[in-house]
C-alpha cells in the first residue's frame, strides 16, 4: 500500500466456508457498513483500516476470499506473508465450524510460517444475532475446540448488529502483539529469566493442557 | 514413405530435453520433459546418400491423453514412422504418441542460449526450442557438427549456420577462415567484435579498418563474400541501433517489434426488430445467420427482441431451425426441464441428510441466491419469487450436471437471463448454453481459468511488452487481478444494462475466440499509466482493478478490443502461440502467408456477408478451453 503513514502494517487473512460472513466482518469494521444482500466474492479483496491500540496505531490490511473449496489455488498464494489470520464459521451452521480444522491446515499449510513461529490464529463465531432456537454451535463447543487446538483467542461477533466486531480486530492484533513480544523474549532469553507472557498461554503447550483464560466471555 | 524409414538406427539419444518452444501442433507439450535422438540410415550402400533426422519424443506416455485423436506431427516433413522405439507397448500407443522430427536437411541454423537450442530452418520463425536440462549440450552441438557442416555465425558465436557441405559458399568461407586464420572461439576476430559491443567508440575505428581490410581482401564478390559483407553491416548497424548513449554508460536496448497501427472501431446501433423480422423466411428459417451475428456483434440487440435473439445466441434455438421445430423443441425441452426439477424436489430430508455432496451444494446455493442482484429490483425483497425461480434452475442444473454441481460465479451468469427471459424453463436452457461457454472456468482444478490468465498475459505481453514486462517485476505475471473479470465475463465490472449487451456481443464469437481476453488487454492497456505511473505493486494493482467495478466505458473498451484484434491479426510478427489463443489459422512451417486464410478483414467486410464465414473461429479445432474440457472431463472419470 501506498502508506503514507508509517504504523505497523499487519496482515489480516479472514477464513472460512462460503456465508459465513467473511465480507461483512471486513465491511463492518472497515466501514461500519452492513449489506445483508452484498454479493459473495469472487476472486481476493482486500481493505485497509487503521486501529489504535495502548496509543499505537496499526494499519490492518485485511484479506476477504472466496470461501467454495474450488477456489483454493486463487486464495492460498495469498496466505503468504500473513500476520494474523481469523477463522470464521456462522453459529448457525454446524458445517461451517466443523471445517475449521479444514481451514487451520490449509492456512498452516500455505502460509509458509517461519520456524517455531506460532500462528496468531483467532477463531470468530459470526451471526451471534441469530435467535437462539437456530444456534448450531455452542459458546462451549468453540472453546473446547480452540483449546484442544491450542488457540487462545475466541470471540462471537454479529457483523449485522456489529457486536464485538471491533472487538475480535482489536483482540486479533493484541495476541500478535503478545506473540511477537514472546517471540523477541526467547530470542534474548537466558535460563533465568522468567517469560511472564507465559500466563497468556505457551506456545509449546501440550494437547491436553488447557489454557483458555484468554477465551472470549 | 515407411518402408524409407525402416532401416533407421538412433546414433545418440539424451534424456531429460525440455520442449520450450515448438510448432502449435505440439503446444500441448510445451515444457514435457522428453528424449532427444538421432536418428541415421545405418549403412551407405552408395545407392542414396545417409539420412538422418532429429526426433524429440516426450517422456510421459499418459500426457498423450490431452491429444489421442491428432496425427503424428512432423516439423517440416511429414512421415510416419513403423519402426517402434522400445519395449512391446500395444500399437495403440505409437499412434497416440507424438513425436517431433525435423530432418537434418532442413536445419538451417541453431541458435545457443545457456542449456537452450532453438532450431531454424531459414524463416525468422524457429523450429522449435529445446532446453538440455541436464547439463549442457555441448556433446550435442559437436555430434550435429559431425554431421552437418556448421560454422557459427560471424555475429553472434553461439549461432551455428549449417551450410551445405558441398556449395561454393562453404567451401569460400572454409578458404577464407582459413587464410584469415579466424578460429570460431577467442579469435581476435571475434575479440575485435566483442569489443564493438561493449565499447563502440573506442574499438570502432580500429575495428574498421580491420573489417574493410576483411571486406575488400576477398578476390572475388562470390555469395559468401556477400553473405558476409551483410552479415558485418547488418551486425554494425545493429550495434549502432541498439544503443543508447548516456553519459558514457552504453546500454543494450531492444526494440519489441512494432504493432501495425490502430483502427477504431465504433460501435453501432443495436440490431432492430425489422431488422430481424425481414431475416426469417416464410417458415420461420433465419435466413442470413452471419450478417445477424455480424450485426449483432456491432451493436448488440435491441432490448425489444433480446429474449428471442438470446435463445439463439445461447444454443437453445438451432440457428438453421424452422418456427414449427422451434415450437416442438420448446415443447419437449419444458418437460425435460419439470422432469429434471422434479428430482430434487422430491427429495426427502431423510435422503438429503445421507447425501452429503447435495445437501452442501443446496446450502451454498440458498446463501447465495440471497445475495445476487439483490440491488436490482428484480431480485429485491423478501419472498422475492424470482430469487426462488434463481434457486430453483441452479438447483436443477445440479441434477443436470452432478459432476460440476454449483460452484460461485454461476448465480451471476443465471441473474442476467433470467431477469430477461422470468420463464423457469427457457431461462434455465439459455443457462445451460451459457454454461456450455464457459464450463472450463469452473473445473475443479482450476486449470480452464490458469490457462486463460496464462493466456491474458500472453496477448498483453505481445500488445504491450512493457507493461507486460512490468507486471511481471512486480509479480503480477500470473495475472491473479483479473480472475473476477474472467470468471463470469465482466459480470461484477459492470451494470446490469451494459453486462447484458457485452454479453450478447461476445456470444457472437466475433471476431475472434478469446475476444474478452483481448477486451481484458484494452482494459489494461487504458490503466497502464495509472499501474506503471503510480509504481504500483501487486497489492495496489489488484486493489485498483477491483475498484474499477461499475467504472468501465463498455463501448470504448468493445471499440479498443476490436482495434487489438486487427492489430494482432496484421502483425508481421505474429506468432502461432496467439493465433492458437485467438483461433487464427495456425501457419506452421508451411504456409507463409497467413492473410489469404484469414476472412474476417474489416468491418466493410462483416456487414457484406456473402459466400465464405467471417471468421475464422471454426477453422481451428481445438482451443485452449477444450483442451482444457478435455482435462476436466477426464478427472471427472478418474
Amino acid at each position: 500500500m501506498r502508506s503514507t503513514t508509517k504504523n505497523p502494517l499487519l496482515k489480516v487473512v479472514i477464513l472460512g466456508d462460503g456465508g459465513v460472513g467473511k465480507s461483512c466482518l471486513m465491511n463492518r469494521f472497515v466501514s461500519n457498513q452492513f449489506d445483508e444482500h452484498s454479493f459473495h466474492t469472487i476472486g481476493v479483496e482486500f481493505l485497509n483500516k487503521d486501529l489504535d491500540i495502548d496509543g499505537q496505531t496499526y494499519t490492518l490490511q485485511i484479506w476477504d476470499t472466496a470461501g467454495q473449496e474450488r477456489f483454493k489455488t486463487l486464495r492460498t498464494p495469498f496466505y503468504r506473508g500473513s500476520d494474523i489470520c481469523m477463522l470464521t464459521y456462522a453459529i448457525d451452521d454446524k458445517t461451517s465450524f466443523k471445517n475449521l480444522e479444514l481451514w487451520r491446515k490449509e492456512f498452516t499449510y500455505y502460509a509458509d510460517l517461519k520456524e517455531n513461529n506460532q500462528i496468531p490464529f483467532l477463531v470468530v463465531g459470526n451471526k451471534s444475532d441469530v435467535p437462539r432456537e437456530e444456534r448450531e454451535v455452542s459458546q462451549l463447543e468453540m472453546e473446547t475446540w480452540c483449546n484442544e487446538n491450542g488457540i487462545t483467542s475466541c470471540i462471537e461477533t454479529s457483523a449485522k448488529n456489529a457486536s464485538n466486531v471491533q472487538e475480535a480486530f482489536k483482540m486479533a492484533v493484541q495476541h500478535w502483539l503478545r506473540l511477537e513480544s514472546r517471540a523477541d523474549k526467547n530470542e534474548t532469553a537466558t535460563n533465568d529469566t522468567v517469560d511472564l507472557s507465559k500466563k497468556y498461554g505457551d506456545n509449546r503447550m501440550s494437547c491436553c493442557v488447557g489454557g483458555s483464560e484468554e477465551s472470549s466471555n | 514413405m515407411d518402408e524409407e524409414f525402416k532401416d533407421y538406427i538412433d546414433i545418440f539419444s539424451q534424456d531429460g530435453v525440455l520442449l520450450k518452444q515448438a510448432p502449435s501442433s505440439f503446444i500441448p507439450f510445451i515444457n514435457a520433459i522428453g528424449t532427444i535422438y538421432i536418428w541415421s540410415t545405418e549403412t551407405n550402400d552408395g545407392t542414396r546418400p545417409i539420412k538422418r533426422f532429429l526426433e524429440w519424443k516426450p517422456n510421459d506416455v499418459t500426457i498423450d491423453s490431452d491429444v489421442q485423436d491428432q496425427e503424428w506431427a512432423v516439423v517440416n516433413t511429414v512421415q510416419k514412422r513403423s519402426r517402434t522405439l522400445s519395449g512391446n507397448l500395444p500399437a495403440d500407443h505409437y499412434n497416440k504418441l507424438r513425436s517431433l522430427k525435423i530432418n537434418f536437411e532442413d536445419i538451417k541454423r541453431v541458435a545457443k542460449k545457456n542449456r537452450d537450442l532453438t532450431f531454424f530452418d531459414g524463416s525468422s520463425e524457429p523450429m522449435c526450442t529445446l532446453l538440455f536440462q541436464h547439463g549442457d549440450c555441448f556433446y550435442f552441438i559437436d555430434l550435429l557438427k559431425t554431421y552437418l557442416s556448421v560454422g557459427p555465425s560471424r555475429r553472434d558465436k553461439n549461432i551455428f549456420i549449417v551450410y551445405d557441405a558441398d556449395s561454393p559458399e562453404y567451401q569460400e568461407l572454409n578458404k577464407t577462415f582459413a587464410a584469415l586464420d579466424i578460429k570460431p572461439n577467442d579469435s581476435s576476430f571475434w575479440t575485435m567484435f566483442k569489443n564493438i559491443k561493449e565499447h563502440p567508440y573506442e574499438s570502432s575505428l580500429m575495428a574498421f579498418s580491420k573489417v574493410s581490410t576483411y571486406v575488400y581482401r576477398s578476390v572475388e564478390p562470390g555469395n559468401n563474400d556477400i553473405l558476409l559483407n551483410d552479415d558485418l553491416q547488418r551486425s554494425l548497424s545493429e550495434i549502432d541501433d541498439n544503443i543508447t548513449h548516456s553519459g558514457g554508460d552504453y546500454e543494450l536496448v531492444q526494440k519489441p517489434p512494432q504493432l501495425p497501427k490502430r483502427k477504431e472501431f465504433p460501435r453501432c446501433k443495436p440490431l432492430r426488430e425489422e431488422q430481424w423480422k425481414a431475416q426469417f423466411t416464410c417458415d420461420g428459417k433465419l435466413e442470413d445467420v452471419e450478417s445477424i451475428k455480424t450485426l449483432i456483434f456491432r451493436g448488440g440487440v435491441s432490448p425489444k427482441i433480446r429474449e428471442e435473439v438470446w435463445k439463439f445466441l445461447l444454443d437453445y434455438y438451432p440457428w438453421d431451425s424452422t418456427l414449427a421445430e422451434r415450437e416442438a423443441l420448446v415443447i419437449a425441452k419444458v418437460q425435460e426441464y419439470y422432469d429434471m426439477k422434479l428430482q430434487w424436489k422430491s427429495f426427502t430430508k431423510a435422503q438429503e441428510n445421507n447425501f452429503s455432496d447435495f445437501a452442501q451444494r443446496k446450502s451454498l446455493i440458498e446463501k447465495d441466491v440471497n445475495r445476487t442482484d439483490r440491488n436490482l429490483d428484480f431480485y429485491a425483497g423478501d419472498n422475492n419469487q424470482n430469487l426462488q425461480k434463481l434457486n430453483d434452475i441452479l438447483m436443477t442444473y445440479v441434477m443436470y450436471n452432478f459432476d460440476l454441481g454449483y460452484v460461485q460465479g454461476m448465480s451471476d451468469l443465471l441473474s442476467p437471463i433470467l431477469m430477461l427471459i422470468g420463464n423457469e424453463p427457457d431461462a434455465f436452457w439459455c443457462f445451460v448454453g451459457f454454461m456450455n461457454k464457459l464450463i472450463s472456468n469452473f473445473d475443479i482444478d482450476q486449470a480452464g481459468m490458469k490457462d486463460q490468465l496464462g493466456n491474458l498475459f500472453t496477448l498483453l505481453n505481445f500488445v504491450d511488452p512493457f507493461l507486460a514486462k512490468y507486471l511481471e517485476t512486480h509479480d503480477c505475471a500470473n495475472m491473479f487481478f483479473c480472475f473476477r473479470w474472467v470468471l463470469v465475463w465482466f459480470k461484477r465490472e459492470l451494470k446490469q444494462e451494459d453486462v447484458m449487451r457485452f454479453w450478447e456481443v461476445l456470444w457472437t464469437g466475433y471476431p475472434c475466440q478469446n475476444f474478452h481476453l483481448l477486451v481484458a488487454v484494452a482494459i489494461l492497456e487504458h490503466e497502464r499509466s495509472e499501474l506503471m505511473g503510480n509504481d504500483y505493486g501487486f497489492t495496489e494493482i489488484l486493489k485498483h482493478i477491483n475498484e474499477l467495478s461499475c467504472h468501465l466505458d463498455m463501448d470504448l473498451m468493445l471499440n479498443k478490443a476490436e482495434g487489438i484484434f486487427f492489430q494482432i491479426k496484421e502483425a508481421d510478427h505474429l506468432t502461432d502461440q496467439i493465433r492458437f489463443i485467438v483461433g487464427l489459422p495456425l501457419i506452421g512451417n508451411h504456409c507463409t502467408d497467413s492473410h489469404e486464410l484469414i476472412h474476417f478483414d474489416s468491418p466493410d467486410c462483416l456487414v457484406s456477408s456473402e459466400s465464405h464465414p467471417k471468421c475464422s473461429v471454426d477453422r481451428v479445432s481445438i482451443s485452449p478451453d477444450e483442451i482444457s474440457f478435455d482435462k476436466s472431463i477426464q478427472s471427472n472419470f478418474l
